[in-house]
């Protein structure tokens, strides 16, 4: 019977533990374990023996070195925990050696404190506002946490209304908190968005990458018709433009975007740009 | 059937296949748009499809049912009235739905990191559409993948098999035709990764000699699963990633 067990337990991955940077940008899945860049450093080839000497052997300069979404630190591996594209970024400058994180698609949002997102008033309890951010609980945003808004002077929200606001309480214990203020006090953008216009939901990872520096995609879709448009991290967009016609072109797009390829999106804009 | 031998002096059994080969495994991912994460498999005959929602989402209704420091897993198990070759009359809501439901919650409690969403609740919804042996299997491979479509963190992948003894050999993927020929039968969920074992179930009589050999033959099967939804994945995120640009 033991023997058994210990069978079953011997399995490929004993020696699947690969360094975190030759699997850059490349597929992952969950249960694969990936080693660290200090770890390479100390079992890496070093030329017979040839290593300098330290005074204090014992320490190490570490790198710190961020584990994002999708992995866990198991040890001193990193464990994948969703499947997705392995993505890494250098730091600016100091000792900490980046952050490694997975790229994953998903549709569900988790809040993450200092997200931008847009929610829907479902409550108005007292001071505070109830605001569904499509999270597994409803955020609580105090009608305080407006630009300008004292105990005299409350802000005009009504429930069903559209809030663009940041986390500022966000993990897996408490209740997200959202204000929609910046640190300085300052709307920024933040606040009630006006009562037109077009709310829709896209998957997450469309968002990221709408909101990427270089995206051609806005950059197309401003060129076509005048338009504002508000992205949620929590996957939702709110886009409102002079026709209700045109708006509704412009929601069609934005959730096309996902399974079409650059070509297609091309042909359709230069079609929709003719008429 | 008087006469029916489940292996044959060459090796093989009804199907053609020999002792130790799995049926064909075909696999999608995000098969529902409205889901947050859905998969349908095929293993031989066997079809069922997976769908989960809410990842995570509040738990509604009774509060009390929260656990304080983790998720709740909510499996739910049905199989279709033209799934067997006699029309069932329950779908779900029997004895046999019920276990299944029980043990698919066992299984993913030990897979997914629960601790991550504490005070809210995960559901997993599996449809067994066609049933042909090794449906508790099927279920397994198919709800791994449709969280993985959710992108709910988990451990490793869960990959299950079914195995049965016959004659002195241990066979893996039993389809209905042997496992009805009472022979016994174990069902075992592995994560593949670490070798670990989510679940095991028998309910039949065997000498605990073979027992070692019917085990290493299931996860043998389990590991040849998992290679094959290892791909299958790949494959889904390859595909997702391109459309998105990268």
């Amino acid at each position: 019977m033991a023997e058994a067990v210990q069978f079953a337990a011997e399995s490929l991955a004993g020696g699947r533990a690969r360094a975190a940077r030759t699997v850059l940008d490349q597929v992952v899945l969950p249960g694969e374990e990936l080693l660290l860049p200090e770890q390479e450093d100390v079992e890496g080839p070093g030329g017979a023996g040839e290593r300098p000497l330290r005074l204090n052997a014992g320490t190490r300069s570490r790198l710190r070195v961020v584990c994002g979404p999708g992995l866990r630190r198991c040890g001193d591996r990193l464990l994948v925990t969703k499947c997705g594209r392995l993505r890494h970024k250098d730091p600016g400058s100091g000792s900490s050696g980046g952050v490694y994180w997975v790229d994953s698609q998903q549709k569900r949002y988790v809040p993450v404190k200092g997200d931008h997102v847009i929610g829907i008033v479902t409550a108005k309890s007292g001071d505070i506002f109830k605001v569904d951010v499509g999270g597994s609980e409803p955020a609580s945003l105090s009608y305080l946490a407006f630009e300008g808004a004292t105990k005299r002077n409350r802000p005009n929200v009504q429930v069903g209304d559209l809030i663009y606001g940041q986390f500022v309480v966000a993990n897996k214990d408490m209740e997200p908190e959202m204000v929609c203020i910046d640190s300085c006090g300052r709307a920024n953008g933040m606040g009630v968005i006006g009562h037109d216009g077009l709310l829709f939901k896209v998957t997450l990872g469309l968002i990221r990458k709408l909101l990427a520096p270089e995206c051609e995609i806005i950059q197309e879709v401003g060129k076509l018709y005048p338009l504002e448009i508000v992205f949620g991290m929590n996957g939702r967009i709110w886009v409102k433009a002079k026709t209700i016609q045109q708006t509704l072109i412009l929601a069609n797009i934005l959730e096309a975007c996902e399974h079409m390829t650059a070509d297609q999106r091309k042909q359709i804009f230069a079609r929709l740009a003719e008429n | 059937m008087a006469g029916l031998e489940l292996l044959s002096d060459q090796g093989y059994r009804v199907d053609g296949r020999r002792a130790r080969e799995l049926r064909k495994i075909q696999a999608r991912m995000g098969v529902f748009a409205q889901a947050d994460g859905s998969a349908y498999i095929e293993q031989g005959n066997t079809k069922a499809l997976a769908v989960v929602y809410g990842v995570p989402r509040g738990i509604g209704g009774v509060r009390s049912r929260a656990l304080p420091d983790r998720a709740l897993v909510n499996c739910q198990y049905s199989s279709a009235t033209f799934s067997t070759g006699e029309r069932k009359r329950r779908p779900h809501g029997d004895r046999k739905s019920c276990e299944m439901g029980l043990q698919l919650r066992q299984t993913f409690e030990a897979a997914i990191l629960t601790q991550l969403h504490p005070r809210s609740q995960i559901d997993i919804y599996v449809q067994v559409l066609q049933a042909d042996g090794g449906t508790y299997a099927a279920c397994v491979n198919a709800a791994t993948l449709a969280v993985l479509d959710a992108g709910i963190p988990m451990r490793d992948f869960v990959c299950a098999c079914s195995a049965g003894f016959v004659e002195g050999t241990a066979l893996a993927d039993l389809s209905h035709v042997e496992e009805a020929a009472g022979g016994p039968q174990l069902a075992l969920a592995l994560l593949p990764a670490s070798g670990q074992i989510a679940l095991l179930e028998m309910d039949a009589r065997l000498h605990e000699d073979h027992l070692e050999q019917v085990l290493e033959a299931a996860a043998q099967a389990a590991r040849d699963v998992h290679t094959l939804l290892d791909h299958v994945v790949r494959q889904h995120v390859r595909e997702a990633s391109i459309l998105l640009g990268d």
